[in-house]
């Protein structure tokens, strides 16, 4: 008669402590270790004031930026790319060349290479399911090969120089960090408040699913990874306009510090899960981490180290609680 | 023919086209068909194919290690801060390095069953922070002049004693592959992890023995590379993921699983060091080859992806068949 | 075809009992209030074929289960050449010679033939390539009737039947004396089932036991010696195959009122809504045809590998290979595209709930507006308010508590999220088609009346409904028409009141020329 609900697990198979408390725990940590760090970085001398606090920003802007395109990418369950990093640096060279366009101008097709580079990745991968790793180290070959091709491995310089505007400040503010800031409400209004972010969600979520309930996720990919080489366009334009020059080892590394941001933010890598604003809190606890570290005298160094213990107790801590 | 595509004999094939092909840029002028050419491609061969093998590995059951880079790099500064007297000591230090680094993030993998990206890029970060702390960021020097010159010299004109070390673990690897059990666990657990264990296999175990095994022929590549440099660098290899990955996949690995041979990877390791060194002697500039390399791995992802054969299949149907009102 | 009477072998006369390997005593397993076998006894003997039928939900898969070790029972237990034994896991199962060769076969397609046997056998060396080994294995394909077939042949290269032959040369290496077949032949073909028939035989004659577990009557007088029939987790009887007939076995597995978990209704006339002809999914369905018309339930009734399932999502558009005519609503509709089908009003809910219906990690309420997200957004903002409304409307329609709305749907209890799928399928407006495979498949029994009620109320509003379903009690209970489907073919059609439950039974278990 009735297929019986059999919710017995094999006895091998049994987990430790129920799903409810586990979840509640792990919250627990998450808050305690946050408050922990809030009260760490004030109490450190120096932490709050103008200097520090701006320069904490600064490093935020940039690397926020990578990490807001990377959100999108992990979110549709594409786990990371490595390609952002060149694509940022590709597109500080185009900015750099297009200048006689204007500012605007050069602006925009930067942002348009970003939106091309990251797009042909996010075709392959959505029509053809290709690996997305694997398509992105792939990305990254072919647009490090091509632009030391033509730029002939030497740096760019502009051709018209005035960046005085990405130096200034208003109300106190450097333009970057309100550019950053302006880039995360962008995101997190795609994200939460559009039909094509929830659309993203439920590809990463279960893509049979979408697929099932009528979404075209080719298509929701593709828009994901055109999304992540526009912002990471964005910060590539204001790296340029910062060091007034740029080469192809603009980028290098923010792949792996965007990825950590969105993990140490609370994005599942799994994807479904998350948010432009979690990846916001994840590039600040980082950042903040290592302003403090630095203050209180400790070696440069430590902070790739403690940005990678991080990382790797957070995505334990977060698949502890959020299984079922 | 077509077995000549087929992923098992394909790296060989695509090692043989590639040789084709160089040959006929050449043109008989002598520059690429040298020993001392051969020699560079064996050189490269030596760092580049123990990472590959390792990272095929672990492709192999369905994973990827990205802390290779973090091991080369972290083994190679260990070996080189304690082995300036006893090299011997300089290499089992790095080498231990590795097998522990390998060993606790297949351990973590399994027993809190994560995910391989999640877990090896928090090891990678992990390990480049190390490594940044014990050099201080700065380049260290190895003394050892001796052990670095004569990690280089030829032997038998082509090869060294690193490239010879590298064909050792190679033909070890693919033995063990073939003759013992192991090697059939391995494809087991990366063709359907939930079959094999099924059928008794430890697929937890298969999973931790593959990660260090990972982290040990890193760590072997890192000491012996540093050695060699004669200084330990933090920055040094970062990007030695992409060829590697390219190597593999060229090699007849599959990203997902189940298939693929040292022996294979040893002929795309091949391919793309014939690449590097082969062009550059005929005097293209280095930047095609990455150019070729990204170009190769995109097509075997398209080729490899799932979907192809579906949508190729629906594109069919949809123009050969016609519908009309019942 | 197969043959109806009692099995090709002559079996030996009843006069020497054969010995029992394996015996069941008194097992009883509960699943919370839920009593899944009760007080169940079982022999079986060497060199025998023993069928255990039943319905759905009779309590098979759970004895299998006690059996190899994944369940342990709540009373009674297991002997095993005599002695009882406590086994907690498969493998210690087979190592008592107990062994499962299930619907979901355990191979390594990667690997060959010859890899897949040793595959995880203790007593493989460390260097696994001896010839003992290897001639072990080509003895035990031989005796399973694969002479052709060569070691070293990967297995991705293997037909579904020789790959269960595959599984079973792996449990004889482990020197199985008893064998269990969950289902073999759900998915095979005439030839493959005579190959698996002859391998059966011949292990037959070698000793072993084999328990054979299915739903397909005529199989079970061809093939085996005896036969069991499970009935609400009660052992009904257990008889030789040559000493009863398809009759008598039917009215053992069947004998249940119709509980009054079904609403009434009256049955109303309506124009055609939705027109099959024609359609084909190749190794799955043939040529099969079917209306369903506004207001009615239709009910395609059959058991695993008949084709129903594939039907409906041939019909949503989820299987890239179908082909067919379809019409809804008098135009013509195009396969292959979930998009095309759903904007022409075809709503389909998974029998796959967890994989391809319900998004897991997203909250109830957004699993619920999933569909509708065009309507809930303007210029592609979505419009928080109107989604709450939306969300909270649903929620209320198909019975789902409110309050959980902001719950991830993972933790929700299988009818629960069934409602769910079903919310987000509901719609007020113009006429749709709705498809559903095995509707109440995981759900407990208060929900599956929920369900069932929601079901109607949908029909009651002008749309048509089409349902595949293995449950027999549930077509009769539910369908105004009924079509029931075997080996991907459509073989009777039923108004109601028109069959019962031996009728439709009969169909879709051997419809023979009877």
């Amino acid at each position: 008669m009735t297929a019986a609900i059999e919710t017995e697990r094999p006895p091998w198979r049994r987990r430790w402590l129920n799903g409810n408390a586990r979840r509640r725990a792990v919250t627990a940590i998450r808050l305690f270790a946050f408050a922990a760090l809030a009260i760490w970085s004030i109490a450190t001398p120096g932490f709050v004031s103008p200097l520090s606090l701006s320069a904490l920003m600064t490093a935020i802007s940039f690397i926020g930026c990578v990490a807001v395109g990377m959100t999108f990418i992990t979110l549709t369950g594409n786990i990371m790319s490595l390609s952002l990093g060149v694509t940022l640096s590709a597109a500080a060279l185009v900015f750099l060349s297009s200048l006689a366009l204007g500012i605007v101008g050069a602006c925009i097709v930067a942002v348009l290479f970003g939106v091309a580079v990251s797009g042909v990745q996010g075709i392959v991968i959505g029509y053809f399911r290709a690996n997305p790793i694997l398509v992105s180290i792939a990305a990254l070959a072919l647009i490090t090969g091509i632009s030391e091709l033509v730029t002939g491995g030497q740096r760019v310089y502009p051709t018209a120089a005035n960046f005085a505007f990405f130096k200034s400040r208003i109300a106190g503010i450097p333009v970057t960090t309100l550019i950053f800031l302006g880039a995360v409400a962008l995101g997190e209004l795609i994200l939460s408040g559009t039909r094509f972010g929830r659309a993203m969600r439920m590809v990463g979520s279960n893509w049979r699913a979408a697929e099932a309930a009528g979404l075209n996720a080719a298509t929701v990919v593709t828009g994901a990874y055109l999304l992540a080489g526009a912002f990471s366009a964005v910060s590539g334009i204001l790296l340029a306009a910062r060091y007034g020059s740029g080469d192809m080892e603009l980028g290098a590394g923010y792949d792996y510090s965007a990825i950590a941001a969105v993990l140490v933010g609370g994005t599942a890598i799994q994807g479904g899960e998350g948010s432009v604003l979690r990846t916001l809190i994840g590039v600040s606890v980082i950042a903040a981490v290592e302003v403090v570290l630095l203050l209180r005298g400790f070696p440069e160094e430590l902070q790739y180290l403690v940005t990678g213990i991080i990382v790797l107790l957070v995505i334990m801590l977060h698949t502890i609680g959020g299984r079922e | 023919m077509k077995r000549l595509i087929e992923p098992t004999l394909r790296p060989f094939t695509i090692f043989a086209g590639t040789i084709v092909v160089l040959a006929l840029i050449d043109r008989g002028t002598g520059y690429f068909f040298s020993l001392a050419t051969a020699f560079s491609v064996m050189q490269l061969f030596a760092t580049l194919s123990l990472v590959a093998l390792g990272l095929g590995l672990s492709m192999l059951i369905r994973e990827f290690d990205l802390s290779v880079a973090g091991v080369v790099g972290l083994s190679g500064c260990i070996a080189v801060l304690t082995g300036a007297d006893h090299p011997w000591f300089g290499l089992l230090c790095g080498l231990a390095a590795g097998i522990a680094s390998g060993a606790l993030q297949g351990f973590i993998m399994t027993r809190l069953q994560l995910s391989s990206v999640g877990v090896t890029l928090g090891g990678l970060l992990t390990m480049q922070g190390i490594t940044y702390v014990l050099t201080g960021n700065r380049s260290i020097a190895y003394g050892n002049l001796p052990v670095a010159l004569g990690l280089n010299a030829p032997i038998a004109s082509i090869l060294s004693v690193r490239s010879a070390v590298a064909l050792a673990v190679f033909f070890a690897a693919a033995a063990v592959m073939a003759w013992t059990h192991l090697g059939r666990d391995v494809v087991a657990t990366g063709s359907d992890r939930r079959a094999a264990m099924v059928a008794g296999v430890k697929t937890d175990r298969v999973v931790i023995g593959v990660f260090t095994a990972s982290g040990a022929f890193a760590a072997l590549a890192g000491v012996l590379l540093s050695y060699s440099l004669g200084a330990a660098s933090p920055a040094a290899l970062s990007d030695v993921l992409a060829p590697a990955a390219a190597a593999a996949i060229i090699g007849g690995v599959s990203v997902v699983g189940g298939r693929g041979h040292p022996l294979g990877i040893a002929a795309g390791v091949l391919t793309l060091s014939l690449l590097r060194s082969g062009l550059s002697a005929i005097g293209v500039s280095p930047h095609v080859h990455e150019i070729v390399t990204g170009a190769i791995l995109l097509g075997i992802g398209i080729l490899e992806g799932p979907d192809l054969a579906r949508r190729v299949i629906a594109w069919r149907l949809n123009r050969t068949q016609l519908e009309s009102l019942p | 075809m197969q043959l109806l009477n009692g099995g090709a072998e002559a079996i030996p006369p009843a006069a020497a009992p054969r010995e029992a390997i394996l015996e069941v005593e008194g097992i009883t397993k509960r699943f919370g209030a839920n009593v899944v076998l009760k007080g169940a006894s079982l022999a079986f003997r060497a060199g025998e074929i023993h069928a255990i039928c039943g319905e759905n939900g009779a309590g098979k898969s759970t004895l299998v289960k006690l059996l190899t070790g994944v369940y342990r029972p709540d009373a009674g237990g297991v002997r095993i050449d005599g002695i009882w034994r406590d086994i907690r896991h498969p493998l210690e199962a087979q190592a008592l010679g107990v062994a499962l060769v299930s619907q979901e076969l355990s191979l390594a397609p990667a690997l060959s033939i010859e890899d897949n046997i040793w595959l995880g056998n203790r007593e493989v060396p460390l260097f696994h390539r001896r010839r003992h080994l290897r001639e072990a294995a080509r003895r035990t394909l031989d005796q399973l009737g694969m002479e052709r077939v060569a070691l070293a042949t990967p297995v991705s290269r293997l037909s579904i039947g020789q790959r269960q032959l595959v599984e079973i040369a792996r449990m004889l290496t482990r020197h199985a004396r008893v064998l269990i077949l969950d289902e073999p032949t759900a998915t095979l073909s005439d030839s493959e089932i005579e190959r698996i028939f002859a391998a059966l035989r011949r292990l037959r004659a070698e000793g072993k036991s084999i328990l054979y577990i299915t739903h397909r009557l005529g199989e079970v007088f061809e093939l085996c010696d005896r036969v069991s029939v499970l009935r609400n987790g009660e052992v009904i009887a257990t008889r030789r195959t040559a000493e009863i007939d398809r009759a008598a076995l039917m009215a053992m597995m069947l004998g249940r009122r119709l509980s009054d978990m079904y609403p009434q209704w009256e049955t109303r006339e309506g124009d055609i809504l939705l027109r099959v002809r024609g359609l084909r999914v190749h190794g799955a369905v043939e040529d099969f045809a079917l209306d369903a018309a506004r207001g009615k339930v239709v009910c395609l009734a059959g058991q695993v590998g008949s084709g129903a399932v594939e039907t409906l999502r041939a019909l949503a558009g989820l299987v890239p290979g179908a082909s067919g005519k379809v019409s809804v609503a008098g135009r013509p509709l195009k396969l292959r595209s979930v998009q095309r089908a759903q904007a022409r009003g075809v709503q389909f809910i998974s029998e796959d709930r967890a994989g391809e219906a319900i998004f897991l990690r997203l909250r109830v309420g957004e699993n619920l507006i999933a569909t509708r997200l065009a309507q809930l957004s303007r210029f592609g903002l979505l419009r928080g308010g109107a989604m709450r409304r939306a969300a909270r409307t649903l929620a209320e329609t198909v019975g789902v508590d409110p309050a959980r709305l902001r719950s991830r749907a993972g933790e929700l209890s299988g009818g629960n999220q069934q409602k769910v799928a079903f919310g987000r399928v509901v719609e007020a407006g113009e006429a749709r088609v709705l498809l559903m495979n095995e509707p109440t498949r995981g759900v407990d029994v208060g929900a599956r009346a929920d369900i069932y009620r929601l079901i109607r109320r949908f029909c009651e509003a002008g749309h048509a409904v089409v349902i595949a379903s293995s449950d027999l009690e549930e077509v009769l209970g539910m369908a105004d028409e009924i079509v029931t489907l075997y080996r991907g073919r459509r073989i009777g059609f039923y108004r109601r009141g028109e069959a019962d439950q031996q009728r439709l039974l009969a169909d879709i278990t051997h419809p023979a020329a009877a």
